[in-house]
């Protein structure tokens, strides 16, 4: 490259404290005045335009974990023997078993796309699930499904024209991305709160399928310092879209968030298929040159974010020509081409000898600049190795500066205060309906059918799949063909749980989770979190934060097969989202999110939810505790989300979780489902419907050996559990296993022949209802917000 | 050994799972991406026009596609009697050339038009059933299926109502025998209603062949139920209750399912010894 002039720089040293607030609004840049002292330390200078860019979005909430990463590193547990990369790369490896010889690993990734998706919906969810894949993809893996956790406001409520408005844009978002691009949903959840109102949540899991030996890090290698290495761009043209976006994520949503739109990405979903394929093609044929390479994703800070980490995290430096970047027609400022977000693009660091062959994959085989104008694969940079980091644009260096300046990040102490504590719970008032009651709250919001929505969403696509959404607690697949290796996969969160409790609430969607998955017969080997809360800076918010962390980490240790006693299911990836509240100061519901990873060695034993065979007997195991608080009950018959929450026994929730996976695995059951809100009638109501379709059965569920509480609080209690399908033959057998476990089993249901759902109390009919009937109120229950 | 290309076309996105579901009953499958020289394609007995989004469905879907030297070329085998299934998308291409159905050759002569549906437009992914009719194309794509089975598929899209503008047209392909296969209820009676019949196709048309009975555009999929694994666990009927038996018995679950009588048809008409315990 020729010599550089140096680029002109930013006052920032001159400035006093007026004018460099003033400056930092006129550059668009949300560096606090502390950060921009700490810049000027690590230079020792004024920075370009592009340097300062540059620290602004590595320096941003979303990027740097700045207030998280403390708390984050205090209490979770991310290593166990089922790791193989843990926390900090684009996603999570686990080892997941071998087939003909063949070790395979899977990778899981967790991201929230929050503020775009509230500010536009449909662009913001399809970048969510694009930038997602991109991340699973770029280890090396193959995408097998994605996974969607959406929180919406009170469709109800003060706002519900906007709600509805976003419920729409973001389903569109997903199905309009996820379905051309050919990957699977392996599920979701949604969940509407009036504290979403102005800021919805839409979190995204994706999941994928790699050789164990032939995951790719995102690092240049130490083989770069024996022969040049050089640096190719792969996709889209970049452009002014998602200038900023980090930055944008990293703040709080204000009244002028229409004029935000333009931080928002455009997708591609047809771009990012035909991209995957030449990827494939290309990790194919690199990996059989036996020359090792790096290769990462392109998502907040564009090329100088993944630049400088590729070559930071092999210990070298970089060049970046932007000269060499293609662009659609038109001129771009430096900062714009380094930082911005254009969606589609990958980068490779490989030897300079292998690059031309690299690109005719994608420019002339996978035909790139004919499918999308302008697209292309470039080379754009070239590998240093005296560890000094380079940008340069028209002869001018308009970024220079040792590489662990740039990627040297920043953290933030910040204070914390408990919440006062929340007023009493009100009585509930007693329930004299009981069967209205039920039919309220099957088409209640939080309980009715996600049918309406998951119709949308390709289930099928990849032909993996074993058990879809909604067909049993959790996503099944057959990842690879010929093999008994199967994997589950769920996602889940109760924000009014969290906001009653931040600890126990956590603590609690983890235990939710786990239930999920050995339901289905799946031993849980991973979590993923993404922690979505409002303003760290308020001492109560990240109090909460903290908590909720705590809780996290607890129950993940305290839930492993073995207890504390053995290794944890480990936390392999995440996101933090924080500023989720609107201009007002109204924070959403402390709300973090959990999915949760296991593998079946044998993929056939996977069992749905729904009931299979007139005559078999249902089976309870979890105490239906007294307590309502948070639950759907109290909110239903009160319009209060906060309370006590029911009792969480890591022992005993840990002793049931793992009889019951063996109980699965042995055969014992022919349905399962786990118990969380609504409760006992919830559950047991859709093990009678059929979560994917129904052979036309129903329930009969006498709840007088529950105790002697109120009806509603055996009914609609939410504390842990489990309702099993058990033919009458393999009773006894289950009966002993629990026996032995220390695991409570009460007899408390008959599969009918008849499509009817009924409940007895004594001598009493509580519930009778015809299930046709039922599943019309069920599924059009949400119907009008989604269509 | 016969040998078949499944077109790869930018944004298609079923291809490895159709060459799964032919490799399974013997036909070795290779994905022949677009634009490779189209003399390549002329070297296979049978093709295979996947499913997804071809060129993004620009001006319609399968519109760009139809236009391609490789499809056109495709379009040219199958003049000598080669089959051509177009599933779904792939569908979409074969209707945008003409050659489905074919009765004025040269003439595009059905479109599939966005779905019908009550209160619920667009694109949809769910389970429904078709059976099979006598026909032209029984012999190539349903040899091996009962003209009584409902069979349970998978469908995934928003425009898959085969539709025509031309009378004559719709009366020669009843009275020819070309819709081959139709959206039933799970007791196979005709499908009168959404969502059985899930998107108002005309005749309740799931996949109409052309009038030699060689090329058959297909809107379900069934490469996602070639294996019984694929079967919904609930799903009511024969198949619903193999699947139950199935449960915990891996090798049960690797056999066929409700889509593997379309591979097996095909094998059939090709000449293959399905391998043991592939067929149905």
């Amino acid at each position: 490259m020729p010599p550089t002039a140096e680029a002109p720089v930013l006052p920032f040293a001159e400035s006093d404290p007026a004018a460099l607030k003033k400056l930092l609004a006129a550059e668009g840049l949300r560096l606090a005045p502390g950060e921009v002292a700490k810049m000027l330390e690590l230079l020792g200078r004024n920075p370009t335009r592009v340097e300062a860019t540059l620290f602004d979005t590595m320096w941003s909430e979303h990027c740097s974990y700045k207030s998280s990463r403390r708390v984050l590193k205090a209490y979770l547990p991310t290593e166990s023997p089922d790791v193989i990369l843990g926390p900090g790369e684009d996603a999570g490896v686990v080892r997941f078993g071998v087939h003909e010889g063949v070790e395979y690993a899977l990778v899981i990734g967790h991201e929230s796309h929050n503020h775009p998706s509230q500010v536009v919906p449909v662009e913001g969810a399809a970048t969510g699930i694009g930038g997602i894949v991109r991340d699973i993809n770029c280890m090396g893996a193959e995408v097998i499904g994605v996974l969607d956790a959406l929180r919406f406001g009170d469709p109800e409520g003060p706002r519900a024209a906007t709600v509805r408005e976003i419920v729409r844009g973001v389903v569109d978002g997903i199905w309009q991305y996820g379905d051309p691009l050919g990957v699977p949903n392996l599920g979701g959840d949604v969940f509407f709160s009036g504290r979403y109102d102005e800021n919805c949540l839409v979190n995204v899991v994706a999941l994928g399928l790699v050789r164990t030996d032939q995951v790719v890090r995102s690092r240049v290698p130490e083989a770069a310092k024996n022969e040049p290495y050089v640096l190719v761009l792969v996709g889209k043209p970049t452009d002014e879209s998602g200038f900023g976006g980090a930055s944008f994520a990293s703040a709080i949503l204000d009244e002028e968030a229409e004029d935000q739109r333009g931080h928002v990405q455009v997708p591609d979903p047809f771009l990012k298929r035909v991209l995957f394929e030449a990827n494939r093609a290309a990790l194919a044929w690199l990996h059989g040159q036996g020359a090792p390479f790096g290769f990462k994703d392109l998502g907040a800070g564009g090329i100088a974010c993944v630049s400088s980490e590729l070559a930071a995290a092999g210990g070298f430096g970089m060049d970046v020509d932007l000269d060499l970047v293609p662009t659609p027609e038109g001129e771009y400022p430096s900062e714009v081409l380094a930082c911005s977000e254009t969606q589609e693009r990958f980068a490779f660091v490989v030897p300079e000898r292998l690059a031309p062959r690299l690109l005719q994959i994608y420019n002339e085989e996978y035909a790139l600049p004919l499918v999308y104008h302008r697209a292309r694969a470039a080379v754009v940079g070239r590998v240093r190795t005296d560890g000094r980091y380079r940008i340069l644009r028209g002869g001018q260096t308009v970024c220079d500066a040792p590489v662990e300046v740039v990627t040297a990040g920043i953290q933030h102490e910040r204070p914390r205060r408990a919440r006062p504590a929340a007023p009493p719970e009100s009585p509930l008032p007693p329930v004299r309906d009981h069967d209205a009651l039920f039919r309220k709250l099957i088409a209640s919001p939080n309980l009715a059918s996600r049918e309406p929505i998951v119709r949308y969403y390709d289930t099928e696509v990849q032909g993996r799949a074993v058990l879809r959404a909604g067909e049993g607690d959790a996503g099944v697949l057959a990842p690879i063909p010929g093999s008994k290796l199967g994997c589950a996969i769920t996602v889940d969160g109760n924000p009014w749980y969290v906001a009653a409790d931040p600890y126990w609430g956590t603590a609690h969607v983890v235990a939710e989770s786990l239930r999920n998955l050995v339901a289905v017969g799946a031993r849980p080997i991973a979590l993923t979190d993404c922690l979505n809360f409002g303003n760290p800076e308020d001492p109560e918010v990240f109090d909460e934060f903290e908590t909720s962390v705590k809780g996290l980490g607890d129950a993940a240790r305290a839930l492993g097969p073995k207890g504390e006693a053995g290794p944890p299911i480990a936390i392999v990836s995440g996101n933090v989202s924080f500023y989720n509240e609107s201009s007002t100061g109204r924070a959403i519901e402390p709300s973090p999110i959990i999915a949760a990873l296991g593998v079946l060695d044998d993929y056939s034993v996977a069992i749905t939810s729904g009931l299979k065979r007139a005559g078999n007997v249902v089976v309870l195991t979890g105490a239906r505790e007294a307590r309502l608080g948070a639950s759907q009950l109290r909110h239903a018959l009160t319009g209060e989300t906060g309370g006590r929450l029911p009792t969480l026994d890591f022992e005993s929730e840990r002793r049931r979780t793992y009889a019951v996976l063996d109980a699965v695995r042995q055969g014992l059951l022919l349905a399962c489902h786990d118990i969380a809100e609504g409760g006992l009638a919830i559950t047991a109501f859709e093990m009678a419907l059929g979560g994917f379709a129904s052979q036309g059965l129903g329930l009969q569920l006498p709840i007088s050996a529950l105790g002697d509480t109120a009806a509603e609080v055996r009914l609609y209690s939410e504390a842990p559990g489990f309702l099993l399908e058990v033919r009458k033959e393999a009773l006894p057998r289950l009966m002993s296993l629990f026996a032995e476990r220390g695991v409570d089993a009460t007899i408390t249901g008959r599969v009918l022949d008849e499509p009817r759902f009924k409940v007895l109390d004594g001598g009493s009919t509580l519930i009778d209802i015809d299930l046709a009937e039922a599943s019309r109120l069920h599924s059009d229950g949400i119907r009008p917000y989604v269509e | 050994m016969a040998r078949a290309a499944v077109l790869q076309i930018p944004g298609v996105n079923c291809e490895y799972e159709s060459a799964r579901a032919l490799e399974a009953v013997g036909i070795e499958a290779r994905v022949v991406r677009f634009n490779e020289p189209a003399s390549v394609l002329s070297e296979f007995d049978a093709y295979v026009l996947p499913g997804g989004f071809a060129f993004q469905d620009r001006i319609r879907a399968g519109a760009v596609a139809a236009k391609l030297p490789a499809v056109e070329r495709i379009a040219r085998e199958s003049e000598s009697g080669k089959p051509v299934v177009g599933i779904c998308n792939g569908a979409q291409v074969l209707v945008e050339t003409g050659i489905v159905p074919g009765i004025h050759p040269g003439r595009v002569e059905l479109a599939l038009a966005p779905n019908r549906a009550p209160r619920r437009p667009g694109y949809q992914c769910r389970w429904i059933h078709v059976r099979a009719s006598e026909g032209p194309g029984r012999a190539t794509f349903a040899s091996t299926l009962s003209l009584d089975e409902a069979v349970p598929l998978p469908l995934a899209h928003g425009e898959g109502r085969f539709a025509t503008a031309d009378p004559d047209v719709r009366a020669r392909i009843e009275s020819q025998g070309l819709v081959l296969f139709r959206y039933v209820d799970a007791a196979g009676r005709p499908a009168a209603s959404y969502p059985d019949d899930p998107n108002g196709a005309m005749l309740q048309a799931a996949g109409i062949t052309n009038v030699a009975g060689n090329v058959l555009a297909f809107m379900p999929h069934p490469e996602r139920a070639a294996w019984l694994r694929m079967m919904p666990q609930d799903w009511p009927g024969a198949w619903g209750d193999r699947r139950r038996a199935a449960i915990g018995s891996f090798d049960a679950l690797e056999g066929p399912g409700p889509g593997r009588f379309l591979f097996a048809s095909l094998a059939k008409r090709l000449g293959v010894a399905a391998p043991e315990g592939a067929a149905r």
